[in-house]
């Protein structure tokens, strides 16, 4: 997760009327040192680990147990979503970009400020987004969740691994959330 | 149907499908975001959803420490 440029960013955007929070939801790669959650004190212990770990200073807002607003907002493990006021979704992603929620809220604010002068008016859109990827970093946060929760990352590499290959370099690796498929993959 | 043990999995494994569904079951950009009951891991206190994006901005990253 790139919990450190999040935090930067909320500290950015707070004067200009931009909460940012962290929705905890189920432990994604659970291990040995931090397990699945069997009670909301394991979910409260985990999250306080993270806050101190990462040094979270955003408001940390706990799921209930069964994870009601997680399965509503899809499930995804890492996902960010953008919200104006009322309650109008802005901005849905299934991984989360710091760059890329910053350039949203850019638009988002220019449009909140701007739009009656320019009498623009919101309509729905689809785009692509990407991200570098710390593997290095993610496999020391696998380490640290303990040694079952690399075991079970490898195996499902090694189950899945042929499906994310790039088919080319303008797709690129096929990780979760690129739904590309080749013309010979669809007609299958 | 999912249920707290099921939701909770206790060993990772990389679901075909999750990833698909949140592209065309969660809710969409434009339409109005669902508000649920969440506690304030500092306070305790419940909150609801909505009542932070009351007459705010809000940027909502979901994860875990894991």
């Amino acid at each position: 997760m790139a919990a450190d440029a999040m935090e930067t960013l909320a500290g950015r955007y707070t004067r200009r009327a931009v909460r940012s929070v962290f929705t905890y939801t189920r432990e994604a790669h659970p291990g040995e040192n931090y397990r699945h959650h069997t009670s909301m004190d394991d979910k409260r212990s985990n999250a306080r680990a993270f806050r101190d770990h990462s040094h979270i200073r955003r408001r940390i807002l706990l799921d209930d147990l069964a994870g009601t607003a997680h399965r509503a907002y899809g499930l995804l493990p890492n996902m960010t979503w953008i919200i104006g006021p009322g309650g109008f979704i802005h901005y849905k992603s299934s991984w989360t970009s710091p760059a890329d929620v910053e350039n949203t809220l850019e638009a988002i604010l220019d449009f909140q400020t701007n739009r009656a002068k320019n009498e623009w008016v919101a309509f729905y859109s689809e785009r692509s987004a990407w991200s570098t990827r710390d593997l290095a970093q993610f496999k020391e946060g696998l380490l640290r969740n303990g040694p079952q929760a690399v075991a079970d990352f490898e195996r499902m590499l090694q189950r899945t691994g042929a499906l994310r290959a790039a088919p080319s370099d303008d797709v690129g690796p096929r990780i979760p959330g690129n739904f590309y498929k080749t013309e010979a993959e669809s007609s299958q | 149907m999912m249920n707290n043990r099921t939701y909770n999995y206790s060993v990772f494994d990389a679901s075909p499908s999750e990833f698909a569904e949140f592209a065309t079951h969660a809710p969409k950009v434009t339409m109005r975001a669902p508000s649920f009951l969440l506690e304030d891991l500092e306070t305790g206190r419940k909150i609801q959803m909505k009542d932070l994006w009351k007459s705010d901005v809000v940027v909502m990253e979901f994860g875990s420490f894991t």
